[in-house]
């Protein structure tokens, strides 16, 4: 069968039409994009459309083309009556072919569909009924930023969390406050709920961990020789576990038989939507550097016009939006866009070409213009005033967004860096991001370590803490694809729109650019599609 | 040697040996660590080679060796003395190694700085992955004051021995040559390399150099991949090692060519590629650029090379110096910008040596240094563009000073530093900075290509003498002022002699384009003379015809005329201008009385085409006109000057130890009182010191005179595990060969401060009254820990100075060169000097009146004000000394500061170990240590702004010891290990070889300055010239003289200006007076490299930070659960508040806005302002405005 190709993409019809002030049904876009002369098409639609509307209908277009405005429009007409052309059908064709990859045969390119030519085919994506679909969000801190960065806000957070990660430790052991173990007597057992506050090496290479709670500290050993040893590697400064154990003699250090993560359960089954709907997880679009993939991005907006994303309803964005200003030394000499609100409105015009009704939720990154230490609040009014065209919901990093019923946590992902230089290579790497992932959700905590790299700004309470497990974990930053299920929680860190640049390559990393990761929301199912 | 040097040296020494008579004496009383001076006296570089390494024979076969060979080849010939065993006591190989790579890094520096045994930790022999045996040299830190030559011929040395030992050559596995590329890369971002290796460049030099660098962890960096290497022993990079890789063999690869070429044992083929540059040229254009100060550079090249590719378009121009911004990098809030880069208004470029120049300084007209705020004072370091990089700053007033325009429209020229002060505060705009005074052996120093001479009287004098003016009898005429004549005499000369027009007359054309060249024009042809004045009506013109040019005002016209430094008063509607015939007649204008009469009609097409005006004026002139000013030289503030005592932090009295007793202050009288708990004695405390003992009674102490027999005691040393009494071996090493383990004498004990101090107290006869506070030391880091003696400290608390970690009291003051002095500048009189052995005035006339010049001799040494007062200190604190402690003679005896005139003091650099001995000729109230070139040089210092100590002779001998250094890396640098008595030109740093000794350059040499040739291809003398022979010590001869070394502003603003917001606003404000200075570039830069670090790094600081408790001083990595500190339950709090965070954002935004930045650098600030409301206002709890009210 002969394929009709527009010679318009839809994402350009979008653009141009919001340049009129017109929002458009996605149908009619299909239609003008597949008209033989889509832009005479296209100003015949806006001319005939009076200006105070708000949306050009399909109606309208089919009026323009049955007037004859644009010389073939029966042609075109005649190829929208393809038979194969859904108008109410509520699923797509192509699921099948998604349907059957384990989502734990990840980054290789068998998982990837390549769909930088798929908005070639066929017709426009036609969503469904708006009333199923459902989003709640928690944990937003945007606007409810209480600290004021005195001693007690930082004593707080911390305590904050150390009480709710030690709940989930405490049912597990019979654990007793520091202060009152050296009274227990030498050899006797005894269990600690701490938040690490040092690991050391002794110098025969055992393990001396200081575990510390509300009423002081206390230090563990943990023997090279114990099976569990090397569970040491993966400790973070200020995680919060609870360690078993025999105390010494004299009762002034514990020998740890057996140490506990706070953990998702084993038994975890995460909830599923209850209709056949998906969600595009990207993060790191970077608009304004010089390396940000404008084409790819156009691909990926094009194919989401396409009936085979018909089903993604759902675009969550992991921070970093745009390049930013000042980010690091001489920036400017390699930002495309120099002025900060003009990459924000560079980003918008971006968002504009996504199909207007899917859902869009972000969270800022380090790039943008938030503070950087976190937890991040949403961006401040200015930035969203400039980025309201596409209605996005905005919240701070990190949050939990639950959409029709499966919570995706969202968080950037700058503590990855962190857990990926400190962990030995076996453990964490920039080309599996997943398996640090796997750390945080095992410490239920998104950055637990402070002093380092991270930066933290006390809050009333400790917005990093994991309290309820995710069904998808969603982060970015590190531009590097990848994604997996740890005890059954998606685990999702999508890639990047931004081409390699000259530090990156100074350094030997290679993003994987122009990627989108589509999970099926009633299965947790993923599929890489590729837009480059 | 001339009979009078030979004579000046035998004084100096005699001397010396009367303070070391002295200081033996003391010091055989027993009170000291040491009953000896501790500081040997070397008479030549070879006695300070053996000196400084404690090798016995060194300095016997040094001097053998000099006289037949260069010091590199000797150093190389060493090698086979130290291999056979005739040099050293040796007997390991790796130790003949050891010695010999030592000895010649002290011989490549003369023996004085500290690198040799510093920086050179020691050499092992390993083993290769095939069985066989390779050399690995361990440097540290400190080889750095070696300097690259001597760094890399180190590695030469120890493979020629390795060679002569049969050891084979060093075979790095791949994941070691990996890790040298990333190590070296890594320190260079965290410390900076002065020469870049690409990473191609560090693998090759890895890969085939026969010899292992190796090296200790100067940083805490860690490299990322090639972790826990086995051979390699840490994960940070080995400063010492990527030193000598870098900056060593990758920069001097040449050099060492030159010396493998005389060995047959030793052939580095690859050193060839390494020079010819193949290496890493592929690396380079796929690396990219990623260092942001190279791609600076990349920038600047790319703009030259723009402009060099933009020039065959344009019509030929004038030879100009390239533009060179690299020295406003770094800008720093506060030191203020002087000129941009080769910007018209700036330093105009002066060729010429004054009395008080030499290496890396810069002529500063006074007047000058008021006009720029008092920014620039005697001895500030300037950062230039040329020839250098840095510059201490002299007074000159023989040069040309600054032009402005006040306030009430006057532009002219001020040449009178008092004229500065009285008119300051009405200038307006200072059109033209002044000149700038450099001399000619400063581009050879610095191998930089001549740049194009300024028409100086000098270079006039010369043309005018080779046109045929008997220049001879016109200098013997006093009717004459060949520097200075009158507009008529200057014209005539002009014209009768077809030379140049004098200089005084020739305006500024190159800064005016043609277009404004005939805008002028225009204005003298519209323009009249007005006859009718009554009186002079410019101020600093007396014109010898009393009328005046006025020319219609127009912006064009007025901004011509003032690039040309043509001087005028400007009103509303005119520009008045007094001396005009020179001008007019340059313009090609006809003067009869008061008519004006053009002389031409048309320029050609040349002229016109030319970039600026000189063509054209030289066109129309009936006389030749030389380019003013044709170089100008940007330059920016670096360090301000130094004039002060050398504290430790916080300063020391007594190097005695009081543990935490004596409070944050360190208080002895304090500690005396001090008991931790209400069961503990008061005064008594628990210290770490040696254990000595008694030779007379066998008395064990920490004392080093017995408290029973007032015997001398020496270290007693034990092993720590079976307490066997031991004795250092031969090297001084304390061993135990029974448990195999390091002896000591430091033991914990309790010292009964209260008594100790008590008894000191009454033994020197001293009240507690007699000082304010006596500071001691929490705890000792030396290696025996012996404590000084406490009556020591008692005497410096007495007269107000204090203790350097070594013993000696010190002040340090920035170093500026001198060769001829005057008495009246000095504060001397005539009879002084005559007593000090001055006879003669530098034309060789008797020394009769104080303001004739004399040669400085060479070790000879001006002190500060600050400097002379605080020896005056030591003085009295020596001789209380010597009476109450040692039983001896007061020496020094002085009441005022005219009486240490004669006296001799150390000078001393850091990173060194050796000192200088000087004498003390005069003062000067200039924040500087004014002294001759070559004592500097023999410090291995030059005068950019670097700065050493001066010590009292006697305070030194009698107060030093080795036992006080302390036992860690560096812990002997800045220590005087060993002293010259007397400096011989050949053996200091051959850089003040480089200092021109004459009256005047030759005409060839301004004319090969319009060249830009190489500066070694002019013929002029300098101080190279006469090593080795009678003059070597004389005949410094100067072109240029001032009228004292002290003139301009005694300190810099930026030491006056309290607060640095004080200063920077000082500096933006002067950047807005400067014609030569954009300020909207100086506040971009100063947001850039000073607000916006500090408040990002703060603000990153800030989100990290560690805690602490306020009452007992615990750290916390993390805030503590509990809340209180741990230890004490004291409050605990943030190290890093808001209000540091914050401090300069609202300064910033401000400047910001008011000087024009650029969009990017404004949002920069507006986001990081919203990260710190984000930070540190609640959300909750906005300050309601008035509006909520109403």
């Amino acid at each position: 069968m002969l394929r009709v190709v527009p010679l318009e993409a839809p994402a350009r019809i979008v653009r141009e039409l919001v340049r009129h002030g017109y929002n458009a049904d996605r149908e009619a876009v299909t239609l003008i994009a597949s008209a033989d002369d889509p832009a005479e098409t296209l100003e015949a639609v806006v001319e005939a459309t009076p200006d105070d509307a708000l949306t050009i209908t399909t109606e309208q277009v089919r009026r323009v083309l049955s007037d004859g405005k644009g010389s073939n429009a029966n042609k075109a007409a005649s190829a929208n009556s393809n038979p194969s052309v859904s108008t109410g059908a509520n699923r797509p064709k192509d699921h099948s072919e998604t349907g059957g990859d384990p989502p734990e045969t990840k980054g290789d390119s068998a998982g990837i569909a390549d769909a930088s030519t798929a908005f070639g085919g066929g017709d426009g994506a036609d969503r469904g009924d708006a009333a199923h679909r459902s989003i709640e969000i928690a944990n937003d801190m945007t606007g409810r930023s209480t600290g004021t960065g005195e001693y007690d806000d930082f004593v707080d957070v911390f305590r904050d969390r150390f009480e709710r990660l030690s709940n989930q430790l405490r049912g597990r052991v019979n654990h007793r406050p520091t202060d009152t173990l050296e009274a227990m007597g030498g050899n006797s057992d005894a269990a600690i709920v701490g938040m690490v506050n040092d690991i050391r090496s002794t110098a025969s290479g055992h393990w001396l961990i200081e575990l510390e709670d509300t009423s002081g500290t206390f230090p563990c050993l943990v023997m090279k020789d114990r099976e569990f040893a090397d569970l040491v590697d993966e400790l973070l400064l200020d995680e919060v576990i609870a360690v078993e154990g025999t105390l010494a003699d004299d009762g002034g250090i514990l020998f740890v038989d057996s140490l506990y993560f706070p953990d998702v359960p084993r038994t975890f089954e995460p909830s599923t939507a209850d209709r056949h709907v998906q969600a595009a997880l990207i993060s790191d679009v970077h608009v304004g550097s010089q390396e940000f993939m404008e084409d790819a991005w156009n691909r990926f907006a094009n194919w989401l016009h396409t009936e085979a994303a018909e089903s993604v309803e759902y675009l969550l964005i992991a921070g970093d939006m745009v390049e930013g200003v000042g980010i690091y030394p001489d920036q400017d000499d390699e930002l495309d866009i120099v002025d900060i609100y003009d990459q924000y409105e560079a980003f918008a015009e971006h968002l504009k070409s996504i199909p207007g009704d899917i859902e869009i939720i972000m969270i800022p990154g380090n790039h943008d213009a938030v503070r950087l230490a976190e937890p991040q609040p949403g961006f401040d009014e200015e930035l969203r005033d400039i980025m309201s065209a596409h209605d996005a919901r905005i919240t701070s990093n990190p949050s939990t967004v639950t959409i029709e019923g499966v919570s995706v946590l969202m968080y950037h992902g700058v503590s990855l860096d962190e857990i990926i230089a400190e962990f030995p290579d076996e453990k964490a790497t920039y080309d599996e991001p997943e398996k640090p992932m796997y750390h945080l959700l095992k410490k239920r905590h998104v950055a637990p370590q402070y002093g380092g790299h991270m930066r933290l700004a006390p809050e009333e309470k400790d917005y990093l803490v994991i309290d309820e497990v995710p069904d998808i974990f969603h982060t970015g930053h590190v531009h590097k694809l990848g994604y997996g299920k740890y005890r059954n929680v998606l685990a999702i860190n999508s890639g990047c729109w931004q081409a390699q640049t000259d530090f990156q390559k100074s350094v030997n990393i290679d993003p994987d650019s122009g990627y989108a990761p589509i999970v099926d929301l009633d299965t947790l199912d993923t599929t890489i599609r590729k837009f480059f | 040697m001339r009979e009078e040097d030979e004579e000046y040296f035998g004084r100096l020494e005699a001397e010396l040996d009367v303070a070391m008579d002295i200081a033996s004496e003391a010091k055989t009383r027993g009170g000291d660590p040491k009953p000896e001076v501790e500081i040997p006296i070397a008479r030549d570089m070879a006695d300070r080679v053996e000196n400084i390494l404690g090798i016995d024979g060194v300095a016997e076969r040094v001097r053998e060796l000099e006289g037949e060979m260069s010091r590199e080849e000797a150093a190389l010939e060493l090698v086979t003395d130290f291999v056979e065993g005739r040099v050293g006591d040796y007997e390991s190989r790796d130790g003949k190694i050891e010695g010999a790579v030592r000895t010649a890094v002290a011989l490549l520096t003369e023996g004085v700085v500290a690198a040799p045994i510093e920086g050179i930790d020691r050499v092992e022999i390993n083993e290769n992955d095939d069985g066989t045996e390779f050399v690995a040299v361990y440097y540290a830190g400190p080889i750095r004051s070696a300097g690259g030559t001597a760094q890399a011929l180190s590695v030469l040395v120890a493979d020629y021995a390795r060679s002569l030992l049969d050891v084979d050559e060093f075979k790095p596995r791949d994941d070691e040559v990996e890790r040298y590329a990333e190590e070296v890369g890594l320190y260079d971002k965290e410390t900076g390399l002065q020469y870049s290796p690409k990473d191609k460049e560090t693998k090759f030099i890895t890969r085939n150099c026969p010899i292992m660098l190796d090296g200790e962890a100067t940083g805490d960096e860690e490299v990322s991949g090639f972790r826990d290497l086995e051979r390699i022993d840490t994960n940070s990079p080995r400063g010492g090692m990527c030193l000598v890789l870098a900056e060593g063999i990758a920069l001097k690869a040449p050099k060492i060519k030159r010396y493998t070429r005389n060995l047959d044992e030793v052939d580095w083929p690859w050193l060839d590629d390494l020079m010819d540059g193949t290496i890493g040229d592929g690396e380079a254009e796929a690396d990219g650029d990623g260092d942001d100060g190279d791609s600076e550079d990349a920038d600047d090249e790319e703009a030259d090379a723009d402009d060099a590719t933009d020039e065959p378009v344009k019509p030929e121009g004038p030879p100009r110096a390239e533009p060179n911004k690299k020295f406003l990098r770094d800008l720093i809030a506060g030191r203020p910008v002087f000129s941009h880069p080769s910007e018209a208004g700036g330093f105009r470029l002066h060729y010429g040596r004054a009395r008080n120049h030499g290496n890396a300084t810069a002529g500063v007209h006074p007047a000058t240094m008021h006009l720029v705020d008092d920014f620039l004072a005697t001895g500030t370091q300037i950062k230039t563009e040329l020839p250098g990089k840095a510059a201490g700053v002299v007074p000159v007033d023989t040069i040309e000073g600054p032009t402005v325009r006040l306030a009430n429209g006057e532009v002219r020229q001020i040449d009178d530093p008092a004229e500065a002060i009285e008119i300051r505060n009405g200038v307006e705009k200072v059109l033209d900075i002044g000149e700038y005074l450099v001399n000619y052996g400063e581009f050879v120093e610095n191998n930089h290509p001549l740049v194009p001479a300024g028409y100086t009287v000098e270079w006039w004098v010369k043309e005018f003498e080779a046109a045929g003016a008997d220049v001879q009898a016109m200098q013997d005429d006093p009717s004459v002022d060949l520097a200075d004549p009158d507009p008529e005499e200057a014209l005539d000369w002009a014209t009768e002699y077809d030379a140049p027009l004098h200089p005084n007359y020739t305006c500024l054309w190159h800064d005016i384009d043609v277009d404004e060249f005939e805008a002028l024009v225009s204005a003298v042809e519209d323009g009249t003379v007005d006859v009718d004045v009554p009186t002079i009506e410019h101020k600093s013109v007396e014109p010898s015809i009393l009328d005046v040019l006025v020319l219609p005002r127009s912006e064009t016209v007025r901004e011509a005329v003032e690039a040309l430094l043509l001087e005028h008063t400007q009103t509303d509607t005119t520009l008045r201008i007094p001396v005009w015939r020179p001008f007019v007649r340059s313009l090609g204008f006809e003067v009869d009385g008061e008519d004006l009469t053009r002389t031409w009609d048309e320029l050609s097409a040349d002229a016109r085409s030319w970039p600026n005006a000189v063509e054209a004026v030289n066109e129309v002139a009936p006389f030749s006109i030389r380019e003013r000013s044709p170089t100008r030289v940007g330059n920016r503030m670096g360090r301000p000057e130094k004039s002060e005592s050398r504290d430790l932090s916080p300063a020391v009295h007594t190097l005695f130890p009081i543990g935490e007793a004596g409070g944050s202050q360190r208080d002895v009288s304090a500690a005396v009182k001090h008991a931790d708990s209400m069961t503990d004695t008061p005064g008594e405390v628990e210290v770490q010191v040696g254990r000595r003992e008694c030779g007379e009674c066998g008395e064990h102490t920490f004392k080093t005179r017995c408290p029973d027999c007032d015997g001398h005691t020496e270290p007693h040393y034990e092993c720590p595990d079976c307490e066997t009494r031991l004795s250092p071996d031969e090297s001084g090493r304390v061993f135990c060969d029974h448990c195999e383990v390091e002896g000591t004498s430091v033991e914990t004990r309790i010292v009964d401060v209260h008594a100790e101090y008590r008894n000191a107290l009454e033994s020197v006869g001293e009240r507690e009254n007699a000082f304010e506070m006596l500071k001691g030391v929490k705890g000792l880091s030396s290696k025996n820990k012996t404590p000084e003696p406490m009556e020591k400290g008692i005497f410096r608390a007495k007269h107000g100075v204090s203790s350097f970690k070594d013993g000696t009291v010190r002040y340090d003051m920035t170093d500026l060169p001198i060769t001829a002095v005057r008495a009246s500048e000095l504060d001397v009189t005539v009879d002084q000097l005559q007593s000090l052995g001055y006879h003669e005035d530098i034309h060789g006339e008797p020394l009769e009146h104080a303001d004739q010049l004399v040669e400085l001799k060479v070790q000879d040494v001006v002190l500060s004000d600050g400097a002379a007062e605080h020896m005056l200190k030591t003085a009295d604190f020596v001789d209380d000394l010597l009476e109450q402690y040692y039983g001896l003679d007061p020496y020094y005896e002085v009441e005022d500061r005219e009486e240490l005139v004669g006296e001799l003091v150390f000078g001393m650099a850091p990173h060194t170990s050796a000192a200088t001995v000087g004498r003390v000729i005069g003062f000067t109230s200039a924040a500087v240590g004014y002294a001759h070139p070559f004592f500097h040089a023999a410090k291995r210092r030059n005068c950019d702004g670097d700065e050493d100590c001066v010590m009292l002779l006697l305070d030194g001998l009698l107060n030093f010891s080795m036992e006080y250094l302390p036992d860690q890396r560096g812990g002997r640098m800045d220590a005087p290990l060993v002293m010259s008595s007397r400096i011989d030109p050949a053996e200091i740093d051959d850089e003040a070889h480089n200092i021109d000794v004459v009256d005047e350059y030759p005409l060839e040499f301004y004319e090969a300055t319009r060249e830009l040739a190489d500066p070694e291809d002019v013929d002029i003398e300098i101080a190279e010239a006469t090593l080795g022979t009678d003059r070597e010590y004389t005949d410094f001869g100067h072109t240029h003289d001032t009228t004292d070394i002290a003139l301009g502003p005694d300190l810099s603003a930026y030491k006056t200006l309290g607060s640095m917001m004080d200063k920077m606003d000082a500096q933006l404000e002067l950047s807005r007076k400067l014609r030569a200075v954009d300020e909207t570039d100086v506040a971009e830069r100063v947001i850039e490299y000073h607000f916006l670090p500090d408040l990002i790094g703060n603000l990153r600081a800030f989100s990290r930070q560690e805690t602490r408790c306020l009452d007992c001083g615990e750290k916390y990595r993390r805030m503590p659960l509990t809340r209180e500190c741990r230890e004490c339950g004291g409050r605990v709090n943030l190290t890093v508040h808001e209000g540091s965070v914050n401090k300069y954002m609202q300064t910033a935004i401000t400047v910001a806005d008011e000087f024009g930045a650029r969009d990017y650098t404004k949002q920069r600030l507006e986001v990081l302002e919203m990260k710190l409301k984000s930070i540190f206002e609640d959300d909750t709890n906005k300050q309601s405005g008035i509006a909520d009210f109403m």
